[in-house]
This record gives structure tokens, sequence and C-alpha cells, in this order.
């Protein structure tokens, strides 16, 4: 494996002293994820394989190509889970979904639909999680320590496999997220947990803003809830946990209960964004804010998640005024599907943050050829 | 470099009179020059000798701070940012002088959202006034290091507690911070969000950068519903290794036990002695379960069945929350009751975390380092996330004591790092723990270190500090 990473070191080293902008790939599945995609591809995928994994420590180590499907079934072995439920996004989406600019137009080749798998690199680099994350905690908060080559060839190696470490900055987790403008992960190190030893969905008929009332009261309560998502006049949540537990809250909240097989698919279908609101060609939003934000005047279809914290929203409305709405609120908005994304996926920094921005990218990629553009046009 | 070197070799210039005029100026009687408060904040509760700033400014607001900044950032004075100075590992030393600037009348609850979970606060809000503060509320704040320490301090120290296997540590309860930077700017990071906001996560980095990045004015953090039920319990072992392989059997069981805390027999006598407790003198678990009443219950169960098969004893309940406030303030006396085991001695630390699976083996091994050693040691810690500590009374007159315990520390360090662990799970590295970091992180130093140049390139923000730069 040391000679995998050898060759992707001389390949950054290469770029670097030519200044050819690098863009680091695993399998694909996010490639509509972010700005702008450009320059040779290097691809993570070598780095295949879980380095190790001691069901009884709760922590997984694998390379960074390594399929998430691949970490999932070993952890599954052993009754454990990746807590943060990541997307995979790797079967083909909805047909009309929103795709990046059709062949020809992107600057680099799609990866072929078979070899479309999610891998656990391109998970730790999107920082993306899935329905459990308003209540398990996101990707960022499950990553133990991480090995990365920075944009000079540096293998660097940061945290560890220890559940808690303050000998220094907290480096790996600035990976979580950075969209591999920071270095490119080789490897990672996860807290895992035991998968719960019952599940139970409820679904009930409910308004917006009773929905988003009825998600914060069950938040503020010690009630095992793992997931909720509403659309269109019904909120379902999920609760996961010691059976008793389970059965007591199901009482509590009431409604009428999903069988097993259904929900499992309605979560997955919510997770990996196949479920009917996400299909069609119009831009897809993601409004990340304060949860108990009523429902937001905006045009277009929206999908409640994350007890109120998460918003998902249809439409074709200037960037300007959601951008502006979720601020408002207290959050961000991200163009997170577009065919056109000239108002720039992310929310656009204050001038002091860029400036940090720049500095933290500089420290990590002087030559500035780590996904240039993927996350904001300048850096 | 040993401690001792460090405290030696301080290249220091003095204030600039100037400088010290216009300071005045802007904060009159809260610029403090005597001997005695200059001594004050010269110190923490570590056995590193005082080494007091030049001055000490108390500001009261962001705008201060930010102005205090610019101009020591134009005459190039170092900053050190201050809480209550309960850190361990010389933090707020101002071993390159400097003005230091005490946050601890920065002390406003700005809001409570109670419906979001969250709350904004001033950096100098102690953990304890905060919780006095959403009493009633039905929320709480769960970090709690045994001091009453100020959330600027605990988000600079990246600090946990006894609740971190449950609620997680500052890393994971910070939403947004508002920093100062080096220069006299101000920056928002996060927000109310429970994503972190656009862009890089800066949040995570300003927190645990013990002020060497930014100084911290004001957070929001995120609150935890209180548990609809709560039961603490505590079980004497036979032996530490007993104690220690009931938590790794709860952890692994996946119990989501919220508190749970090793003492050994010496540790157990001195938490007698100083908070008037009558537990068998033996290792014992302290430990909390939260949850719903029927889920208390059934981890409680679970435990109690573990902790017999490995030889548990008088597993005890504290329902009452009397006791199980005086229980814990006992735990989070412990390092003040060890001290004492050797009266007018100054504490010396330790504070690696191992993986979970090592930790029995490699507190086995601490143990034989204690036995040998020349004064009593006590040893506990927050055994559920693979975090101890050895606490070693020595004796200030007597400078072989000093190098007894760093050569203890200096064993217990790289056998917690060949195990796969790290030189400081919460305390964080100040002055103390300088020396190990290359040691576990290797090349890595390097990226910190231009991290730090990247937003303190005059190395003004508590120099000296987590990372050498060039001369300090
Ligand atoms: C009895 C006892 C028990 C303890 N138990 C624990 C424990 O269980 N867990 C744990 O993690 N720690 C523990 N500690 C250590 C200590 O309490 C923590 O490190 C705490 O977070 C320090 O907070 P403080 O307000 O005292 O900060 P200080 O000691 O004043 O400062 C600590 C560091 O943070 C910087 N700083 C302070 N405020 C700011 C700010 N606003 N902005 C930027 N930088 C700032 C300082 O420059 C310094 O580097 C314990 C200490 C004692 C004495």
């Amino acid at each position: 494996m040391q000679d995998v990473v050898e060759n992707l070191s001389r390949l950054i080293r290469d770029a670097a002293s030519r200044r050819r902008p690098l863009c680091i790939r695993g399998g694909g599945t996010k490639d509509f994820y972010g700005g702008e995609i450009r320059g040779d591809v290097l691809d993570t995928k070598p780095l295949r394989g879980i380095v190790s994994y001691e069901p009884t420590e709760l922590v997984i180590s694998a390379r960074a190509g390594t399929p998430l499907v691949e970490i999932e079934a070993a952890l599954q072995e052993k009754g454990q889970v990746l807590p943060f439920e990541p997307p995979h996004f790797d079967r083909p989406p909805q047909p009309e979904a929103p795709q990046p600019p059709a062949e020809g137009q992107l600057s680099i080749a799609p990866v072929p639909t078979e070899e479309k798998l999610a891998t656990l690199g391109g998970c730790v680099a999107t920082g993306l999680s899935g329905p459990r994350r308003a209540y398990a905690g996101a990707v960022r908060d499950f990553v133990l320590g991480a090995r990365i080559l920075d944009g000079k060839g540096a293998e660097l190696h940061f945290g560890g496999q220890v559940m808690k470490n303050v000998a220094g900055y907290d480096v790996s987790r600035l990976t979580v997220g950075a969209l591999g403008t920071l270095g490119v992960i080789l490897e990672v190190s996860l807290k895992v947990l035991p998968a719960p030893a019952a599940e139970a969905t409820l679904r009930l008929a409910a308004g917006p803003d009773e929905a988003i009332t009825l998600m914060n009261d069950w938040g503020s309560k010690p009630l095992p809830v793992t997931a909720t998502a509403y659309r269109a006049g019904s909120l379902s949540v999920r609760l996961s946990g010691a059976p008793s537990a389970v059965a007591a809250a199901a009482k509590k909240i009431g409604g009428e209960t999903m069988d097993a097989t259904h929900a499992a698919q309605f979560w997955s279908d919510i997770r990996e964004q196949r479920a009917a609101f996400y299909a069609g060609n119009q831009a897809l939003w993601r409004l990340s804010i304060k949860p108990t934000t009523p429902p937001l005047d905006l045009a277009g279809p929206q999908l409640i998640e994350w007890g109120g914290a998460l918003r998902w929203l249809r439409s074709d409305a200037d960037a300007k005024v959601i951008r502006e709405a979720a601020a408002r609120a207290g959050g961000h908005a991200t163009l997170f599907r577009a065919v056109d994304k000239t108002a720039g996926v992310f929310h656009p920094l204050s001038p002091g943050l860029a400036k940090i921005h720049r500095r933290l990218k500089e420290a990590f990629d002087p030559a500035g050829i780590l996904n240039p553009g993927r996350m904001y046009p300048d850096f | 470099m040993t401690l001792s070197a460090i405290h030696r070799a301080r290249p220091r210039d003095p204030l600039p009179e100037a400088l010290l005029g216009e300071l005045r100026a802007r904060l009159g009687d809260r610029l403090a020059t005597s001997a005695a408060a200059r001594e004050q904040h010269g110190k923490d509760e570590s056995a590193h000798p005082i080494t007091p700033p030049d001055a000490v400014a108390f500001p009261t607001s962001t705008a201060e701070v930010a102005e205090i900044a610019r101009l020591c950032a134009r005459d190039g004075v170092p900053m050190i940012a201050f809480g209550v100075g309960t850190s361990v590992e010389g933090h707020v030393l101002a071993i390159h002088g400097g003005v230091c600037l005490d946050l601890s009348r920065m002390n406003r609850v700005l809001a409570v959202h109670v419906d979001d979970l969250d709350a904004r606060v001033e950096a100098g809000v102690t953990r304890k006034q905060l919780n006095r503060h959403l009493h009633g509320s039905g929320l709480f704040f769960p970090i709690d290091p045994g001091a009453d320490a100020t959330i600027g301090g605990m988000a600079a120290t990246r600090a946990s507690g006894t609740n971190a296997v449950r609620y997680g540590t500052m890393r994971e309860n910070v939403l947004g911070l508002t920093v100062v930077l080096a220069d006299g700017r101000v920056i928002h990071t996060g927000g109310r969000a429970r994503k972190s906001s656009a862009g890089y996560d800066l949040t995570r980095l300003f927190v645990g950068s013990e002020g060497t990045l930014g100084i911290i004015t004001e957070i929001t953090l995120r609150l935890h519903p209180q548990p609809e039920a709560v039961s603490a319990a505590v079980c004497a072992f036979p032996t530490v290794d007993a104690a220690v392989r009931t938590v790794i059997q709860t952890i692994q069981l996946g119990v989501p036990i919220a508190r749970c805390e090793l003492l050994d027999t010496l540790t157990v006598q001195a938490v007698n002695r100083y908070s008037k407790l009558s537990l068998r003198e033996a290792p014992m678990l302290f430990m909390e379960f939260h949850g719903t009443p029927a889920g208390v219950e059934e981890q409680a169960r679970t435990v109690q069945e573990l902790a017999k098969e490995l030889g548990g004893m008088d597993f005890e309940w504290a329902t009452q929350q009397e006791d199980r406030n005086r229980l814990w303030q006992a735990r989070h006396d412990a390092y003040l009751a060890c001290r004492q085991v050797r009266p007018g001695s100054r504490a010396f630390t330790t504070d690696v975390c191992v993986p979970i699976s090592r930790l029995a083996e490699c507190i086995a091994a601490t143990n034989e380092d204690i036995t040998r050693a020349s004064m009593p040691v006590a040893l506990f810690g927050h055994v559920g996330d693979g975090n101890f500590h050895l606490v070693i009374p020595i004796d200030e007159t007597r400078p072989a004591d000093l190098e007894e315990a760093e050569a203890i520390n200096r064993r217990v360090v790289s056998r917690a790092l060949e195990m796969g662990g790290t030189c400081t799970g919460e305390h964080g590295v100040g002055i103390g723990k300088l020396d190990y970091l290359d040691a576990e992180h290797g090349d890595a130093m390097s990226v910190m270190r231009s991290l730090k140049e990247a937003l303190d390139p005059r190395n003004l923000l508590n120099p000296g500090k987590v990372i050498r730069v060039r001369d300090s």
C-alpha cells in the first residue's frame, strides 16, 4: 500500500511544481456536489481496504478509497453501525435529478455507473451525514484521526484512535468537509456504535407548523428519537434503542406504526435522495438553520429533517433571497444540486473569514493545486 | 527542553510606557499592574512556578478586547487570555511577559433558547453559573471539568469532564464563537444551525487552541434536556483491574452510561478525608445513568451484573439528588483531595488517554510505576473514555521531587503513545506537554506550526504554548 501512497505523493509533488490542478476523486458519486471540478484526476480507489477493526474497541480504520458498503458490511457483521448514516448517492439518482453538466461539458470523464461506489474518503471530505445526524452527531464528530497527503505531497497523521485527544490543534476534523482542498485523505479512524436493538417508525398527520413544533418538542425531551422527516402533511419519526425505551416512547408519540421493511426503505430513500421529492430538474437547496424556525416563506416544495434544523427546498427563487432567509434563521444555504451553479454553491464568506480561509489553504496547499474551486472559486 | 529550562529562558521586554498609558486611559482601574494582581495571573493550578505578566486587563466587552489586541499588536506585545486560571499545564504563564486579558468580568449569559437547545454566553461565564442560570428550564450544560472553569477557558482547552462518554466534550458542544484575532479583528464562526457554517470548520480549530490562535469572547453552546430519570451508583472492587474491566465491558456492550469514574484506593482515602465521606477504602467506580426510568433501570442492572461477575462489592445507589451532588462534588474535588495527601505540596498531574482495549494493561503498568515512586501517587480518571490521571504531590523545596514526577510522566506518556494513545486527553498542552507533541504527531507538527503562523504571524497570542514557533 505504501507504493500507492508514494505514487500519489509523487503525482502531487509533480502537479505542485507545475501548478496544475488535481481533482481528487473516489467513486465519483458526489461529483454533483460543490463548485467547479477541474484538473487531472487523482484516483483514490487504489487506497482500498479496512486497516483495522476491533469491534470491542468501537473503532474502525480504513483507507480512503474503501467503498462505504464494504465498511458498513463489516460493521453489520458485528452488529455495529456508522452512527451518522452517511448518504452514498451511488445509485443512479432519479432520472431527472439535476446532474453535473452533460458529458463533454464536464472537464473530467464521469465514472462508469458500475464503478460508482461511494468511498470513505468522499464521505469524510464532503462531511455529509444522513437522517440520524441531528440525534447522533455528524461525520466530524466521529472522526478520531486521519492520515493525509498535503499539497506538498507530505504524509501527515493527525489524531489517532482514542476517544479524547487535546494534543494540539484539531486538524483531523478541519479536513472533514473541506472537500479535499486541504489534503488528500489517505486513511480515517472512525468511532462506531452498536446498532440499536430495536427500531420503530411512526407516522403522524400534521401541518408544517405543527410538525416543526412536534419535532422540537421531542428533541427537548429524553426520547430515543433518531430521525425525523416532514413532507406535505406527513410527519415521520424513527425511534431507536432498547426495546422497552422504544415502546415507551412510541406510546408517548402516538401516530401510526410503519412496518419495518417499509420504514427501512423510507429512511433509505430520504438518506439517498431517492424519494419523489428529489426528482426533477429544479435546483435543490439545503438550508441549515435553527431548528425552531417556522416554515420558511420561500417558493417551492420543502422537506424538513433533523428536528427542524435542516430544510430541503426545490426552488428557482433568487439565490440571494434564499440565502438571506437562511441567514435570518441563524444559518446558511447550500445549492446542493443544480444545473446552473453561477450563484455559488456555498454561502459566501465574510471578508474576514475569507482571508483566514485563504491562509489556511496556503498552509496546507501552498501551490493551490488540490481541488481548486470545489469549495469557493478563488481557492 | 525541560520545564525548568522553559522557565529560565524567557526573553522579555518591558511594556512600552505609551502602551500602558493608552490602556490605562481606556480601562481606568480595570488595568492592574500591582505585584499581587500580576502574580495571581501568572499561575495556574499546577506545580509550575509563578510567571507573572506585565499587566492585567479586565475587559468587559468584545470591542474592548479588540481594542486591547490592536494596541498590543501595534507594539508587538504578547497577549494571554485568562479565564479563572484552573488549567494545569502552565497554560496561562506569561513566559514572554505581556498583557494578560482576564475575561472573568465578561460574564453575562446573553441568551438561552430553550426550544432550540442552545445558549450564547460571554467567555467569562463559568460552567456552574450557566447551570444555575438554566435551573428550571429543563436543560443543562453537561461539560464539567472538576474546577468551576469559564466557558471561554473550557472552549480554549477543549475541556471535558465526567459526562463526556455520553455528551461529548467541548468539541461536540460548541456551535459557534466570536473571536478576536491577533490583530484585533473580530470574526464570528459557526452559528446556531446544527451543521457548522459554510467553509472550513474554524470553530473546531479555535476550540482547543489554548489562546494561541485567537481570544474567544462569546460562545454559542449546545444544551441538553435534563434526563427524565437519573441514578448514580458506587461500587467497590477488589482490584483496579477488576474495576477497569467492568468499565470496558460496559462500553463495549454499548450501555449508554453517562458518567463512569475510577478512583484508586489512595484516591478514595483522600476523598473520604477531604469530602467527609465513608466509602469503603478500595478501588471504586462512580457511575451515573441517564434516560427514561425504564432505560436507567435496564442500564444499571446490566452494569451491576457485570460488576458482580468481576468481584464488585457494595453496589450502592444514590437516587436522591442531594446524595448525588455530594458524590460528584467529591469526585470533582479528587484532585484537591489528593494534593492534601501530602500537606503543603503542589500537584503534578498526568493526563494520558489510550484506546479502551489497552486501558487495563496501561493502568496495570502505571500502577507499577506508582509502587516504585517515593511519594504517595493517586490514580483516578474518566475511564469511560480511556482517560486517567496521576496526581503526584511534590514538595517545592525538594528539586528531586519535580525530577521524579517528570520521570514518571515521561514513562506514562511514552507507554500511552506506544499503545496508540495521546499525551493529553483533556488538560491540553500548555508548556507541560510541548515536548511530547513531536513524538505524538511527527511531521504533522509542521502543519500545526503553519496554522499558527497563518493566524498569528507575529506569535503574539499566548506565545510559547502548544507549539514552538521560531524562538518561543
Ligand atoms: C480540580 C481540577 C479539576 C479539573 N478537572 C478537569 C477535567 O475533568 N477535565 C478537563 O478538561 N480539565 C480539568 N481541569 C483543568 C481546567 O479546569 C480546564 O482546563 C479548564 O477548561 C480551564 O478553564 P479556565 O477558565 O480556568 O481557563 P484558564 O486556566 O484561565 O486558561 C486556560 C487556557 O485557555 C486560554 N483561555 C482562557 N480563556 C480564553 C478565552 N476566552 N479565549 C481564548 N483563550 C482562552 C488561556 O490562555 C489558557 O491557555 C481541572 C482543573 C482542576 C484544578
